[in-house]
């Protein structure tokens, strides 16, 4: 029989077995993440598991408070975070565009001291300073804002060949509108596609950044010729028949069955679209199944006449996460923050995102043999780019490209003409550039 | 001493009790929230701390100013107008009639009509919405209806700028005529059945039981109704939003959308959408008025 100390000691040592070792255990760190995440999206339950929940796996000791949003909700939490100075530690954002209030309020952190000498594992074009002159996000990608997809199966079927200039497109509409197909395709009915996806590269061509920069500067005008020739170029689209208006009550989905479905040989959208084609890991599914994608092409917009710039496109460096400003330099929070960044940009994540969206990693040492045909031809299309030029909102405010994004779509329904946009614009920019 | 205690008396005190929670929930998310977002549409406050902010000024009916020389203002204050049209002279007129309809047994499977009249009420506005920018889009089921009866005709509804609002004012009808159907019908259930076929006995006919009975019972639930339609319209923001956004070019905008876009899309502008806010409360007041001195000219008693 026991006597009773050693039962008191035994006592002891099995509460201490339970209490000290929390007692010296590492207090976790809470981060909090506004995540953009489309949960409706072929590859969501694999980033769930693959990014997420591995994260919290390899390190127990951050807890992640995440918050997913989509499209408009998010710009909307993401504004009223920022208005009311209350953003999370790790924010998903854009190099510009949307988040242009971020990088240039100083809301978000530079990260490049962060990044030290992990600066080797990016590609060097997508580190360059963003809209705040500093790098506020790590990029996961590059981003062209324009793709021409091209139903070659369908161009075949109606004895058709690729257009190489813009006047081999006008030339196929007749025949075209003969099968009752339309030419282009877009999902277009929020404002943003026609400026960001096809306008951009459109000036691109004819304008030039150079001159994007003088205008920038005051140096230039939005009224000037080489703009509004821009802007009239784009209403020849509509007379030739190239452009439809009902691209303008296409909604941004429903445009993916369309094309899919083949009701016009070519879709006008960023590079990211790809990702709506490709299968849905849950169910199998895909709206170009694998062995019909080798039927689809990604290129470019053929040549327009009078253009300056060649084979070029539009684009910017990809979305990533950022940090807020507030979080203390050297602090335990910092360091998981930064933790988490590393690994949402690391190469198992971007791996990931290449095999499920097609996504073109932003570091040199990612590759995999498990990629869609129509991934590998996403990877291919960027050697069709000869130059990229800049997105209209990723360089310009809010304040000056809506005006642009409302007026395209004016042009296209005969409310306003070319020149009547860039007086707006102007106007627009006009009061921006005073206040500066 | 001895006046307050003879006002704290113990009718005032349990007075007090129940009406002091009521108004300090009604003061914290009603009344101040919308005086607080009129003094803002008079500052600079564009963001950040609102509470010892140096940089935030008053700067007067600037923004106001803006508003009303802003085109897509007047288009959008046009959408609501429609809206309320719609809503006021539409949805309850067909909810009264639907409702009187089924009461007075006019029709068979009263519970049927009344079910089918009622069920787009319960389903989301979001997903209505999407389901109706589907049907009504240039590859959907109404463009197809359309070419059946006439081979290319084009699907060009949202292109002319007057017609453009038209798709959403039949969804409106459609989707919230069944709540006023729902509240005409409860409230005639209260009318004494006695009194309808003392009429009928007299040798009144259908339409003098409607017009001398029914319509001057009901008169002050048609004005709540009017008040309903009103505040709703002015508010309308969901089904729009995923209908069209607001597009093509703004022209299916309202006043709630103009307002989101001004504070949420691409350059957040506060001070503006307060002022914005701030005219629809008050063209809610002005309506509402307008609204409860017509009942009290011209309404009849219950």
């Amino acid at each position: 029989m026991l006597k009773k100390s050693t039962l008191l000691l035994l006592a002891l040592l099995l509460v201490s077995s339970v209490f000290v070792p929390t007692m010296f255990a590492e207090e976790p760190i809470r981060i909090s993440v506004l995540n953009y995440f489309d949960l409706t999206s072929p590859g969501a339950e694999r980033e769930l598991n693959e990014v997420w929940y591995e994260f919290s796996v390899r390190n127990p000791h951050i807890i992640v408070e995440r918050e997913d949003l989509f499209l408009e909700p998010f710009h909307q939490k993401t504004e009223a975070y920022a208005a009311a100075d209350r953003l999370p530690d790790v924010i998903y954002m854009w190099p510009g565009g949307r988040s242009t209030s971020l990088h240039t309020l100083g809301l978000v952190k530079d990260l490049r001291p962060l990044l030290g000498e992990d600066a080797k594992y990016y590609k060097e074009a997508v580190l360059a300073p963003q809209a705040g002159g500093f790098l506020a996000e790590l990029p996961q990608t590059m981003t062209s804002s324009h793709a021409l997809y091209v139903n070659m199966a369908l161009l075949d079927s109606l004895g058709l060949a690729m257009p190489e200039t813009y006047e081999d497109l006008v030339a196929m509409v007749p025949v075209l509108k003969a099968n009752g197909l339309d030419t282009i395709l877009m999902g277009a009915q929020d404002d943003w596609v026609i400026q960001s996806c096809l306008f951009s590269m459109i000036v691109g061509r004819l304008v030039g950044d150079e001159k994007l920069n003088q205008i920038l500067a005051g140096e230039a005008k939005f009224t000037d010729p080489e703009f509004v020739g821009a802007l009239e170029f784009y209403a020849k689209m509509y007379e030739d028949g190239v452009l439809n208006r009902k691209i303008m009550q296409t909604s941004y989905a429903e445009v993916n069955g369309l094309f899919a479905t083949g009701r016009a040989p070519f879709l006008v959208d960023g590079d990211w679209k790809t990702s709506n084609f490709l299968t849905d890991q849950t169910t199998g599914e895909a709206l170009i199944p694998v062995d019909k994608q080798h039927e689809f092409k990604m290129t470019i917009f053929p040549a327009i006449p009078g253009e300056i710039n060649k084979a070029s496109s539009s684009g910017v460096v990809g979305v990533g996460f950022g940090m807020n400003a507030k979080i203390e330099a050297g602090s335990a929070k910092e360091a998981a923050a930064w933790e988490l960044i590393k690994w949402l940009q690391g190469p198992e994540v971007q791996k990931m995102r290449l095999e499920t969206a097609g996504t073109i990693p932003s570091r040199v040492d990612v590759t995999s043999d498990n990629i869609e045909p129509l991934v590998v031809e996403r990877i291919r299309y960027y050697e069709d780019i000869m130059v990229t030029t800049e997105v209209l909102d990723n360089i310009f405010v809010g304040e000056v490209y809506t005006p642009i994004n409302i007026g395209l779509q004016e042009i296209g329904l005969g409310f306003a003409t070319p020149m009547e946009v860039a007086e707006r614009t102007q106007e627009a920019f006009d009061a921006w550039f005073a206040r500066q | 001493m001895k006046r307050v205690a003879h006002w704290w008396t113990e009718e005032r005190r349990a007075y007090l009790l129940l009406v002091l929670p009521a108004v300090a929930v009604y003061w914290a998310v009603m009344a101040f929230p919308t005086i607080f977002s009129f003094v803002l549409s008079l500052t600079n406050y564009n963001g950040g701390a609102i509470f010892n902010n140096p940089n935030i000024e008053l700067v007067g009916f600037k923004h106001y100013l803006r508003m009303f020389n802003d085109r897509y203002f007047w288009i959008s204050l046009k959408n609501n107008g429609l809206i309320m049209a719609v809503s006021v002279f539409g949805q309850i007129p067909l909810g009264f009639l639907f409702a009187y309809v089924i009461h007075r047994k006019l029709v068979k499977f009263g519970d049927f009509f009344q079910t089918i009249i009622y069920l787009p009420c319960v389903i989301s506005t979001i997903i209505v919405g999407r389901l109706w920018q589907s049907f009504f889009s240039p590859y959907g089921p109404f463009t197809e209806f359309m070419q059946k009866l006439q081979p290319g005709w084009e699907n060009e509804l949202f292109f002319d700028p007057q017609l453009a609002i038209l798709p959403v004012l039949f969804v409106i009808l459609w989707m919230y005529t069944g709540t006023y159907m729902i509240i005409f019908l409860a409230n005639l259930q209260k009318i004494d059945p006695a009194l309808i076929e003392a009429a009928r006995i007299d040798g009144a006919t259908e339409w003098q039981v409607l017009v001398r009975i029914m319509l001057p019972a009901l008169s002050g639930v048609i004005v709540t109704a009017c008040i309903l339609a009103i505040s709703g319209s002015l508010k309308s923001f969901d089904l729009l939003y995923a209908m069209t956004g607001g597009n093509p070019a703004r022209r299916t905008s309202v006043l709630a959308l103009y307002m989101y876009d001004t504070a949420f899309r691409h350059s957040p502008n506060y001070p503006l959408a307060n002022a914005i806010s701030v005219v629809m409360v008050l063209l809610s007041f002005a309506i509402i008025l307008m609204v409860r001195f017509t009942e009290a000219k011209f309404g009849g008693r219950e």
